[in-house]
């Protein structure tokens, strides 16, 4: 009754299994909702039995075969009838809509995107025979048709979970699973590693957006080029190549590895997986602070460089945008 | 009621006689001897207090953790410190409090009622006691040293792991908890004994109190249930320690065994805590509703279906990591299954209670919070029980709420009902109604202000063990609102404490038995004398003080069985386990340094673990094994035991002169424990070569096939002497038995010998790959057992030198003889699993 | 003074544990079967459910289910013919072995359904 309430409040969020935004997810929903409305039933009804007797005034007499005879009736009929049927009925319910969720083999095989979880962060590749596009953090995805996303994890288990498309999945190094899901619309969804996996399990959330097929083609042709080199930012670069590089990777500059891609940086809506909005000046601000920010990112703290080079590289990063 | 007429005073003074005699014999010893007590009453109280405290520093984190949610971006907390508590708050809930509380309970209280003195390995409750204590204070200490592991309660690899989680955190866990579970195991172990063994005359199984029923599942699940943990938190400390790869994917590991071994113990034992909590349920309602149980013999096949197919439902916390549909669909079917038994307990207690006449008190209250609470969750876990559900709402706080539902609900007010209701038996006095009361509606109200609303906060998708979350997730009112609610929680506990302090100075006296109950421990005086019972009655019927409510008087005056104690040995009866047929007077051993001495010792063996003093572990461990072996050789005919004399009974005989006595089933039921740790290393290996990414079986197997089966001959022909042995002592031959034990003896040496030559020819490289840590281990594990089985002949030898083992003392080459049994099937079984297998399919697979 | 092997009758205590033992033993069979099989060699998941792999699970759950139903029987009798202890042991068994078929044909029911390695 309290969840019912509630339930007027809003099932609403970016992260709400309860505002589905794709087949699996809304067969989940409803799966809920049947659920509780079953399930409060049953609930109401074993409480309320055993309040009344409670309250029961007045016991009649009875012969012990006819106490006999009741005690096994509550028992078959509430031990083994009413748990009995219930689960047959959820099963017989849970299993097809299981079956739905499932890659099965079909006229013509989805779009692949890989997913590979690292701490703290997400790498998101897109197979292609003219390239591959890889990006961090910020996963695109055709709206109106089933995707399936093969996963893994590079270091510890991570899952990878879109609440609003559908059920989570474990990132397993040294395995590939696969999930498939679809989102309704073109829309924006949130999602989160849900399986503990360190410090800053809290802060690994991925961006995730749907768009229509032309728009997401587009988005991977314009990835697949070298980011436009602004005018200006040498010293930035130089400082880039200096120490950053290492570890990240921008497309035609750097081929670092370890860090997120960063050939794409400026056209993402959030840095450190979640940590800050991408506005003006935010790159600059999460070089600085980042240790403050997410404690713990395996990013080697920035002390060494001063604030004008953190704010040069801020700068130019913001310009790398396809 | 007697024939004979009693004049008051002279009972009175016969009693008084008895008392004083057994009293004797039985009473603790004070000062710093009271560290030897060995004491089932003691004991029981000592796990349930030191699990209170525990419980306190369990909800005192639990405090930590709701204050660093209470609000969106709270920097109360640093990650790292978040994460230790965290994890520090199921650790202690699960491991320091909720088992070694109920096991506590069932130590002090399973001997009352089941009519009997003790249980049958005294020292064995002292040395379980010992290591629950120092294992949980080393665990412990590792959060005031800011070390605590913090890779959640279950440990994932590789998160766990030492390249991940490099300081000594999960090492602390690993030996702490296997530490601890030590002692869970011999709890486990002599409770399955003492209910088998040592019941009143005449109570046949159907007779016995249900409480029993639930206590001898619990026990025998703790049995099958702990070794795969302990088995998984072995090979992870080789892991961390030593670099064997068993959860590496490189080395040819596979980081879900970890999750394998971890939930094939993890889901029993959650049915491992509710069992006994649905015992005191199963105990009170009755005596509340003033009628027995509708229904016993359907509860007792509830209790075996759930012991049972709580085993097949492992895999339901491991839906989300790729396993096939249709092997989810298999355990999603299992784990619904499990709501049929449930309900059939649920029903039983309502037509119980429809039949009867329930009175309202406060024990009822907290089993009316149970019913409420524990129904919401059971509801939720078939919910979760299905798959795409379980999908979508598996490790968020969903989950969380859920399995707060059930093990608080399911364990915490049960105990709180039991804990009200056997307070009267403890102190002698009665609790209080009202501060009870305000306790009981401030935990209930504020446990589903907590929880209830949690549900939600997980359906709007917020994962657990975050550390924080922003305030645009929406999730800021839901988890201000649980925070408010556990910290009301808290002080509904705090109450509860308080009345449970204050009332055994200001409890008005109890009158015996204050609540009109059925069961034998309230025929006993309060609080109990040490011995329990002045005489041991016999019984036939399940509800001995409704049908003769003079029984306590009977008993106290020494008018059944045993009421004598001037030889000066603490004895109880043994009976057989279907029947209850006396059988044998069991002697048990007293109060004993050697299970403090030895506990202590494995202490040093695990803080030398810790701080890696590799040398220092060792002799520690040797010492130990040393001090152990002390303390069997006080057994059978020795002084301290009983020794032979002329004022020992001869029908029935005593127990070390039979061949059958209950050190023999506890050997049995150990036994049984060290075939699930056995299978679970089993599994291990074969799943692993099967399904481990990147397992390589070599080309040729590294075991010298020779020498396999050398040592195995070895040992079969020194299995099969002992057996031949055996058959001439049973018809009363012991001509020559000393030299044949040393011989057999010599024959295990051997058995040792060609079996080391056999590790040390395979040449193993147990840090590079899986396939040869495995074979070390198991090869490992068949030496130790093989050393000790032929340390234990060799004893036996000496044993028959000295006179302490023979024709007319033939009880312990039974007991020797089981290991042997064991060690034979173990070996063989082994070498064909891991030297004649490979060989046959190849390394292909 | 040996005594022969207690005869299996439907008050022998092992009525206790015997069909749940079935139970626990064709499920471990089940899903071991099914992990190996999918590992070594799995049907092609355009198959659905009807592979070879799925009918062989599926007579051994016929079979299990054969098995114990028999034993429920066989305990049934008993428990109506007996008295005292012996019907006790005899009609928990029954019960037991009634619940572990019940449970056996449940849980092997998505074997109808489901293709065995997705």
């Amino acid at each position: 009754m309290v969840l019912l309430s509630l339930a007027l409040a809003g099932c609403g969020g970016d992260h709400s299994i309860l505002d589905p935004a794709g087949p699996a997810a809304r067969g989940v929903a409803w799966l809920w909702w049947g659920m509780l409305t079953a399930f409060t039933l049953v609930f109401l009804m074993v409480v309320g039995l055993w309040l009344a007797a409670f309250r029961r005034r007045g016991h009649p007499v009875r012969s012990a075969a006819q106490e006999r005879r009741l005690g096994l009736g509550w028992i078959l009929g509430g031990g083994i009838l009413l748990p009995g049927v219930s689960i047959l009925l959820l099963l017989a319910v849970g299993v097809p809509a299981g079956q739905r969720l499932l890659p099965l083999p079909g006229v013509e095989a989805p779009r692949v995107i890989e997913v590979i979880g690292h701490q703290w962060w997400w790498e998101v590749r897109y197979p292609h025979a003219e390239g591959e596009v890889v990006t961090a953090n910020h996963l695109a995805m055709p709206a109106g048709e089933p995707v399936d996303f093969h996963v893994t994890g590079a270091d510890v288990i991570h899952a990878f979970w879109v609440p609003r498309l559908g059920g989570k999945i474990d990132m397993l190094p040294g395995r590939v699973n696969r999930i498939r899901l679809e989102a309704d619309e073109p829309g924006v969804f949130g999602a989160q590693c849900a399986e503990f996996c360190g410090a800053q399990h809290a802060h690994m959330q991925l961006h995730v957006e749907a768009m229509e097929r032309d728009d997401f083609a587009a988005w991977l042709e314009a990835r697949r080029r070298p980011p436009p080199q602004a005018e200006g930012h040498d010293t930035a670069r130089e400082a880039f190549g200096e120490h950053c590089a290492r570890c990240h990777r921008v497309e035609g500059l750097a081929e670092g590895t370890g860090g997120p891609d960063l050939s794409d940086i400026g056209s993402r809506a959030t840095l450190g997986a979640g940590v800050l909005a991408l506005e003006e000046g935010a790159i600059a601000r999460w070089l600085a602070e980042h240790q403050t920010l997410k404690p713990g990112n395996r990013m080697p703290a920035h002390d060494h460089l001063d604030a004008e080079t953190l704010e040069a590289l801020g700068a130019w990063l913001e310009t790398l945008r396809p | 009621m007697s024939e004979t007429p009693h004049s008051a005073s002279g009972d009175a003074r016969e009693a008084e006689r008895l008392h004083r005699e057994l009293a004797a014999v039985w009473a603790n010893p004070r000062g710093w001897r009271a560290l030897t007590v060995v004491n089932h009453s003691t004991l029981g109280l000592r796990f349930m207090a030191t699990g209170l405290v525990f419980f306190l520093l369990g909800g005192v984190l639990a405090m930590l953790v709701r204050a660093q949610l209470a609000l969106p971006d709270q920097a109360f907390m640093a990650p790292g410190i978040y994460h230790q508590v965290v994890t520090m708050h199921g650790t202690v809930m699960m491991f320091l409090f909720a088992i070694p509380m109920l096991e506590g309970l069932a130590i002090y209280l399973i001997p009352k009622m089941i009519g009997t003195r003790d249980l049958v390995c005294p020292r064995l409750t002292a040395f379980g006691y010992w290591c629950y204590l120092f294992g949980g204070i080393i665990l412990f200490s590792s959060l005031v040293l800011e070390m605590a592991p913090d890779s959640g309660w279950f440990m994932y690899t590789p998160l766990s792991s030492a390249e991940h989680s490099p300081g000594p955190g999960s090492d602390f866990w690993l030996l702490g908890i296997t530490f601890v579970e030590i002692s869970a195991l011999s709890a486990g172990v002599e409770l399955t004994v003492s209910i088998l063994r040592t019941r009143a005359p005449g109570m046949a199984l159907h007779r016995m109190p249900l409480f029993a029923w639930y206590i001898l599942a619990m026990a025998l699940m703790i049995v099958v249930g702990f070794p795969p943990l302990i088995l998984g938190s072995v090979l992870l400390e080789l892991e961390r320690a030593a670099g064997l790869p068993f959860f590496t994917v490189s080395g040819g590991g596979d980081p879900i065994l970890w999750q394998h071994l971890f939930w094939l113990f993890g889901h029993p034992e959650v049915y491992i805590i509710f069992l006994p909590a649905a015992g005191i349920v199963s105990t009170l309602l009755p005596v509340f509703a003033g009628r027995p149980i509708v229904g016993y013999g359907w509860v007792v096949a509830a209790i075996v279906i759930t012991g049972f197919i709580s085993f097949g439902l492992w895999v339901h916390h491991m839906f989300t990591v790729g396993i096939p549909q249709l092997a989810q669909a298999f355990f999603s079917a299992a784990s619904m299954l499990v709501a049929v038994p449930t309900a059939i307990q649920i029903f039983a207690w309502l037509a119980t209670l429809w039949l009867g006449r329930p009175r309202m008190a406060l024990p009822m209250l907290w089993i009316l919070g149970f019913l409420i609470i524990f129904v919401c969750g059971g509801l939720t876990g078939v919910m979760l029980a299905l798959v795409p559900f379980n999908w979508q709402v598996h490790d968020t706080h969903f989950v969380v709420a859920h399995l707060h539902y059930v093990l608080v609900g399911g364990m915490l007010f049960p105990l709180m009902a039991g804990l009200v209701y056997w307070l009267p038996l403890v102190s002698g006095r009665m609790p209080s109604e009202r501060l009870g009361r305000w306790g009981f509606w401030l935990t209930f109200l504020g446990f589903n202000l907590t929880f209830l609303i949690m549900h939600w906060t997980g359906l709007l998708g917020m994962p657990r063990r975050i550390y924080t979350y922003d305030t645009a997730m929406g999730w800021d009112l839901y988890n201000l609102v649980s925070s408010i609610g556990g910290f009301m929680m808290s002080a509904g506990i705090a109450m509860v404490l308080l009345d449970l302090a204050l009332h055994f100075r200001f409890g008005r006296p109890a009158p015996p038995n204050p609540w009109g109950a059925d069961t034998l421990e309230w025929s006993l005086a309060t609080p109990p004398p040490p011995y329990n019972f002045a005489s041991l009655p016999r019984v036939e019927t399940r509800h001995p003080l409704w049908e003769n409510p003079a029984l306590g008087d009977e008993i106290a005056r020494g008018e059944h069985a045993l009421a004598d104690a001037s030889h000066g040995r603490r004895e109880l009866l043994g009976g057989e386990a279907l029947t209850g047929r006396l059988r044998e007077v069991i002697h048990l051993p007293t109060n004993s340094w050697w299970p403090l001495a030895a506990a202590a010792c494995l202490a040093v063996v695990c803080v030398a673990l810790l701080v890696r003093l590799y040398p220092l572990a060792l002799v520690a461990f040797v010492v130990a094994a040393l001090m152990l072996l002390r303390w069997s050789w006080e057994n059978g005919a020795h002084p301290i035991a009983a020794a032979m004399g002329d004022d020992e009974p001869e029908a029935p005989p005593l127990h070390s002169r039979t061949h059958d006595g209950p050190g023999r089933w506890t050997m049995g039921v150990a036994l049984l424990a060290d075939g699930a740790f056995f299978l679970s290393l089993l599994f291990g290996w074969f799943y692993l070569w099967t399904v481990s990414p990147q397992w390589q079986m070599p080309e040729r197997s590294p075991l010298s096939l020779p020498l396999l089966v050398g040592a195995g001959a070895a040992f079969t022909l020194g299995a099969l002497w002992l057996e031949r042995r055996l058959r001439a002592l049973r018809a009363g031959e012991d001509d020559g038995l000393a030299t044949a034990l040393f011989a057999i003896a010599a024959l295990g040496g051997l058995h040792l010998l060609l079996g080391a030559a056999l590790l040390w020819r395979a040449e193993l490289a147990p840090t590079a790959s899986a396939h040869d840590a495995v074979l070390l281990v198991g090869l490992l594990y068949t030496l130790a057992h093989g050393l000790l089985a032929g340390v234990l002949a060799g004893l036996q030898g000496a044993r028959a030198a000295l006179g302490l083992v023979g024709a007319r003392l033939p009880f312990e080459p039974e007991v020797v003889a089981l290991l042997w049994r064991y060690q034979l099937g173990v070996y063989w079984i082994l070498a064909a699993a891991l030297g004649l297998l490979p060989r046959l399919i190849g390394g292909g697979v | 003074m040996r005594r022969p092997l207690p005869r299996l009758t439907a008050g022998h205590p092992l009525q206790l544990v015997l069909g749940l033992t079935i139970w626990s033993l064709w499920f471990v069979a089940l899903y071991g079967g099914l992990s190996v099989a999918c590992a070594v060699a799995p049907p092609a998941p355009t198959q659905g459910a009807m592979t070879g792999l799925n009918l062989w699970l599926g007579l051994l759950t016929l079979a299990t289910l054969g098995l114990l139903g028999w034993l429920a029987r066989a305990c049934l009798t008993a428990a109506w013919r007996e008295r005292g202890r012996t019907r006790f042991m005899a009609a928990l068994g029954a019960g037991l072995h009634l619940f572990s078929a019940a449970g056996v044909a449940f849980v092997g029911l998505p074997l109808v359904v489901l293709p065995p390695c997705l």
